[in-house]
């Protein structure tokens, strides 16, 4: 069985059908890449799949977990991250704070220990921190721990981004645009950063990308989205020349 | 003397309420407009246990602070699942029907002409350990993965969800918290002044404590705890002005608003390192300034 299943999922905003019949089976290493015009209905698969807001019909299922209905909170706790189109880190945290966050939900004291330094505080104050700084190196941001993100640049938090949603331990990672706004250097490195992590830590890789060099060259399988249907599915050569994904890309030829 | 230590005491104890509402409204985002009828109950219900059932005096505030919390529990319930603009809504009602109870049920809290009888059991000693525990209490929740959770959820809730923070529990957390304090509070407010009514603890209240947060600074506990100092000792010291007490927070709320939207403080914060940081900024700019003299 696949770590991550979407089975025909479904989902409408009134009139709007923002998925029809979306369908997908991610195992561990895999990188996804999701691409489609704009209002193809990308993002809200990313919504139904996180648990933003459930889906219409069909179902999804988490390392053998059924998270179709599950609250937005516990579905990342059974193994699930995401990064954000436009970058959502908290304001008023610093970067440790914000990756912290991320762990905060598994962290193992109880209200006694949020309002008086109890030893397992100190202790799982310490283990957050210890993960956080790993993660951080992970995505190169190790020296920045008491920055405020909004005084950083674009890219780099991107990267803290992506340090927070791998502090959720997740097994499923949802990239929404993480190359959105960034110069081509910049996207250089996250296209690094990305293919390292999916080597290094194991996960199945979602992808939303509007630059089709960044998840051409990274992903494995490359679902096209337009519409809201699935018009094309297959590795990045595959879906190069299919004639429907050129014609939704360009435009028909008269 | 007498005056001085009948100021401070009241300080200080308002400083524990709005160490309360520094982490309802400046940590998680919420804004009460009800917060006084929990410190209306704290004192009532702590008075009631100690005049007419005859407890002893820390019993009958665990007591009051407990009864506080449980109501506490009941109207949160509701309250942290509502969007952010229903809440004041929410609590201003409950403030107002909590104010309109104490004066109906005349027989156990005395109506609208108040409830006397009650022994001066708190110090100025008790106010200013109460208030600096409480402060150090709130200072502990905000840098625990609890206040974390709080301030993140306050700027993006979706992102907050996102990470795996479950956004009605830790905002019950927080509420709790907050009503504990401000029962508490009211607590030590009834057997200071020995007798309490029910006008005292209606919206304008809830309101002053919101003022006086944003005024120090609501992103800073330090701020709020200075604001609190400040504000609710100027209309004290000034008896003279009692009556323009709100022209005068008028006038400081909009003075800050302009100048200084983010309070007094902004979001610094009284720790090592940041005084630290401070003093240097200040050492570096003043040699800076002696430096470009010499210069000149």
């Amino acid at each position: 069985m696949a770590l991550l299943e979407v089975n025909h999922i479904y989902k409408s905003f009134g009139g709007v059908k923002a998925i029809q019949d979306f369908s997908i089976q991610a195992n561990a290493g895999e990188i996804h890449g999701i691409i489609g015009p704009n209002g193809a209905g990308k993002t809200t698969i990313f919504n139904v799949i996180s648990g933003v807001y459930p889906a219409d019909q069909g179902t999804v299922v988490l390392d053998g977990k059924d998270i179709t209905k599950m609250e937005q909170y516990k579905i990342t706790r059974l193994g699930l991250g995401r990064t954000f189109q436009n970058i959502r880190l908290f304001k008023g945290l610093t970067v440790e704070e914000n990756v912290m966050c991320a762990f905060d939900p598994q962290s193992k004291y109880t209200v006694l220990g949020g309002l008086l330094p109890t030893p397992k505080r100190f202790a799982e104050e310490k283990r957050g921190r210890e993960l956080c700084r790993k993660y951080l190196q992970v995505v190169g941001m190790q020296d920045y721990l008491n920055e405020r993100p909004e005084n950083l640049s674009y890219g780099m938090q991107r990267r803290i981004e992506i340090a927070r949603a791998l502090m959720c331990e997740p097994k499923v990672l949802l990239l929404d645009e993480p190359a959105a706004g960034l110069n081509p250097t910049e996207v250089g490195e996250l296209t690094e950063l990305i293919r390292r992590i999916s080597k290094e830590i194991g996960f199945a890789i979602l992808l939303i990308e509007h630059r089709l060099e960044l998840v051409m060259s990274i992903s494995h399988i490359i679902h096209v989205q337009n519409f809201g249907k699935t018009i094309a599915v297959g590795t990045p050569a595959e879906v190069q020349h299919n004639p429907e994904v050129i014609e939704a890309y360009l435009g028909k030829e008269e | 003397m007498a005056l001085l230590t009948n100021v401070l005491t009241q300080v200080f104890i308002t400083l524990i309420s709005v160490a309360g509402v520094y982490v309802l409204t400046g940590l998680t985002g919420m804004f009460s407009l009800g917060q006084a009828a929990f410190m209306a109950i704290g004192s009532y219900a702590s008075g009631i246990f100690v005049v007419k059932l005859g407890m002893p005096l820390v019993p009958a505030i665990i007591l009051a602070v407990l009864l506080a919390v449980v109501v506490g529990y009941l109207i949160g319930y509701p309250v942290v699942r509502l969007r952010r603009d229903y809440i004041s809504l929410v609590t201003l009602g409950f403030g107002e029907a909590i104010a309109a109870l104490l004066t109906r049920m005349t027989s156990l809290t005395g109506g609208a002409s108040g409830f006397t009888g009650i022994p001066r059991r708190t110090t100025l000693a008790i106010a200013a350990v109460s208030a600096i525990l409480a402060v150090a209490l709130v200072a502990f929740f905000k840098s625990s993965k609890y206040g974390r959770q709080c301030i993140a959820l306050r700027g993006d809730e979706l992102a907050a969800k996102a990470m795996g923070i479950n956004v009605i529990r830790v905002k019950m957390t927080a509420f709790l918290l907050s009503v504990a304090l401000t029962a508490y509070s009211g607590c030590l407010y009834a057997f200071y002044m020995t007798y309490v009514d029910p006008n005292g603890f209606d919206w304008k209240k809830s309101a002053d404590w919101v003022i006086m947060v944003f005024f120090g600074g609501v992103n800073s506990l330090t701020g709020s705890t200075l604001g609190a100092f400040i504000l609710s000792a100027l209309p004290q010291v000034l008896r003279g002005l009692q009556n323009y007490r709100y022209v005068i927070y008028a006038v400081l709320v909009l003075l800050i608003i302009n100048f200084k939207p983010s309070g007094l403080l902004g979001e610094w914060e009284l720790t090592p390192r940041n005084i630290k940081r401070t003093w240097n900024g200040l050492r570096a700019k003043l040699s800076g300034k002696a430096g470009k003299k010499e210069g000149h």
